[in-house]
């Protein structure tokens, strides 16, 4: 474990993502106006109703602003890899004494930290604009903290498990000169499954297969720990979110290895 | 010390090509085409410890894809190299440790960031203790003058500035060989001199073994003693700076210029330039002997001037590099015509 390179890696990266802060301005005001348009949304669909699948419109609206957080703090990864890959910057990396794997997630993942803390308090403030307080996590300070700790940990699994399956589509490039489209499929499954939607909201037969894939534990799980707060169900949705970056590290792994064998970099 | 070795080293790519005509998307669906591209065709070569090699050749004769072999970002196709006693397709991380390595075209430097940051990640990549990593980078500064850089964003700097502070940055971890592809493309004369004095000065100083490619004549005259040229995936010329010069620049160009206008009717001899008074020849001294050239060119009238001179090394490289095949590349060193 290189533990100096990993955080020298992680701070710097940040370093450079915080230099400007104009940086953030697109995605906040992307993620500001989504979450005021499915606000919107939210109240007609509930108009008349006190709770859909078992959430209340503020849950709803709550439920948006988290699980969108991954797509919009820790969502750029695909882009950067596939372009270093295809533009053969990926050449330096290769030719380093280090983790190609965990030298990238703490790269690219250290800065997404300053993305996905802004998001997360510009989705604060927002529904705290929008609909109020959030739901309570049911027992005083202490089940807030306890909330606000497995949230943080919840979103930095999902973020993980988000970079991991990123970083396998993204090293088609080695195979693909044009792996975009791979990439599309991925993102608009990620929406569905469990983003612009509570997972309860599916029918029951696609919301239960939809648990056995990846998708739901990069948005839903997330959100879920923070709106419908139980330390048991918290717990359990960690657990599950751990089994499936498990998974992604050993996929990514297998890619790279694969990969790597593959590597042609022509003219330079 | 063989630092360097490259044993029929090859590498084959194979490219997917898109078919020309009606349905060609479909057609390539159903059946793909595909071309054998033989970028290095069983090279063989070795560099020992302490010395700085050009390695040279057009646009797309390998050089790129031999260094990336050696540095064990490729994995050849066939044959093997050792760097430094390790096989960099097997041992790529180990060998990591002691080479570094320079893309022209490419940055290791952060774009945002000041060079110093870099420097640091660079020092926590290859272990270098926080009190060595001081040191050195202090000693670098110094050297290559970077004092008042290392705090600017790179993305600021300019491109002679920048290279300066890749191949700094290349040496952070002290590597015994240096694999510069290309330092100097895109440089004003001026930073090309200062890059050059540089690499002589950290082969000298420190016995760092340098492989250089690069485009420029100038970088090759003044900076290596030995060139190895590919060409078409072959080696043509393995050659120490001296020989190559001597061996190969066989031609003289005579100049000469007359009082009054005079016939120059050489036998055997076409002048490149001619006026009523004047001429210039180009001199293959393995046919004409040089002193029977001037004799003659004396002889036909009243001399006002006469001049010979070496045919630039540039010129020789373009004719090898001209030539069609390995085979009629290696020709024009041995004196023939490409």
């Amino acid at each position: 474990m290189r533990a100096r390179l990993y955080s020298v890696a992680a701070s710097t990266s940040l370093r450079e993502r915080t230099m400007y802060l104009g940086n953030f301005t697109a995605s906040m005001l992307t993620y500001g106006l989504f979450v005021f348009i499915f606000s919107r949304v939210w109240a007609g669909a509930y108009a008349g109703r006190s709770e859909i699948a078992g959430y209340t419109q503020s849950m709803a609206v709550w439920y948006f602003i988290v699980a969108e957080i991954t797509s919009f703090g820790f969502g750029r990864y695909f882009w950067g890899l596939s372009r270093d890959v295809k533009s053969g910057q990926v050449a330096y990396q290769l030719g380093r004494p280090y983790d190609f794997v965990a030298y990238n997630y703490a790269e690219r993942v250290g800065g997404s930290l300053a993305d996905a803390a802004v998001i997360l308090a510009e989705g604060l403030a927002v529904g705290f604009l929008l609909v109020g307080t959030p739901p309570s996590a049911g027992g005083g300070l202490g089940a807030e903290i306890l909330r606000g700790g497995l949230l943080a940990v919840s979103l930095l699994l999902a973020g993980s498990l988000n970079f991991l399956l990123h970083f396998s589509i993204s090293l088609t490039a080695f195979w693909l000169e044009e792996n975009d489209a791979f990439y599309w499929v991925y993102q608009k499954l990620v929406l569905v499954v469990g983003t612009l939607v509570p997972i309860e909201f599916l029918p029951d037969t696609v919301a239960a297969a939809a648990l056995w894939t990846p998708f739901p534990y990069l948005s839903w799980a997330p959100a879920r720990v923070f709106v419908a707060f139980s330390p048991a169900d918290a717990l359990s949705l960690i657990a599950r979110q751990l089994a499936w970056v498990a998974f992604a590290v050993l996929l990514a792994r297998a890619v790279f290895s694969l990969s790597s064998r593959r590597v042609a970099l022509n003219g330079g | 010390m063989a630092a360097i070795v490259a044993e029929n080293l090859s590498k084959r790519f194979i490219l997917r090509v898109r078919p020309q005509g009606r349905f060609a998307a479909l057609r390539a669906l159903v059946r793909p085409e595909r071309r054998i591209v033989d970028a290095v065709k069983g090279v063989n070569f070795s560099v020992d410890e302490g010395e700085v090699v050009a390695f040279l050749g057009p646009n797309g004769a390998g050089k790129s894809t031999t260094i990336k072999m050696l540095t064990g970002i490729l994995t050849p196709s066939g044959g093997g190299a050792r760097v430094l006693g390790l096989d960099p397709a097997r041992e790529r991380k180990r060998l990591a440790w002691s080479i570094g390595s320079v893309f022209g075209q490419k940055s290791q430097l952060w774009f945002h960031l000041p060079p110093a940051d870099s420097f640091r990640l660079l020092g926590a990549v290859y272990e270098v203790e926080p009190k060595l990593l001081r040191e050195r980078t202090g000693a670098l500064v110094e050297r290559f003058g970077l004092a008042e850089l290392m705090d600017v964003p790179v993305r600021k700097l300019s491109l002679g500035q920048r290279i300066r502070c890749e191949i700094a940055a290349s040496l952070i971890h002290a590597p015994r060989v240096l694999f510069l592809d290309e330092p100097t493309i895109g440089l004003d004369v001026v930073a090309r001199k200062e890059i050059r004095r540089l690499i002589e000065e950290l082969n000298k100083r420190d016995g760092v073994t340098v492989f250089l490619t690069s485009h420029d004549m100038g970088d090759i005259e003044k900076v290596c003693k030995r060139a190895v040229i590919i060409h078409h995936g072959e080696v043509v010329v393995d050659e120490s700076m001296k020989t190559l010069k001597h061996r190969a620049l066989s031609r003289k160009h005579v100049g000469v210029r007359y009082a009054r206008p005079t016939s120059m009717d050489l036998p055997g001899l076409s002048p490149l330039k001619r006026t009523e008074q004047s001429a210039r020849y180009e001199v293959d001294t393995n046919r004409h002997a040089l002193r029977d050239v001037v004799r003659a060119l004396a002889e036909r009238g009243e001399l006002v001037d006469i001049t010979v001179e070496d045919e630039p090394l540039e010129n020789v490289i373009e004719q090898i590099y001209a030539a069609r095949s390995g085979a009629e590349a290696a020709a024009v060193t041995r004196g023939g015509s490409a």
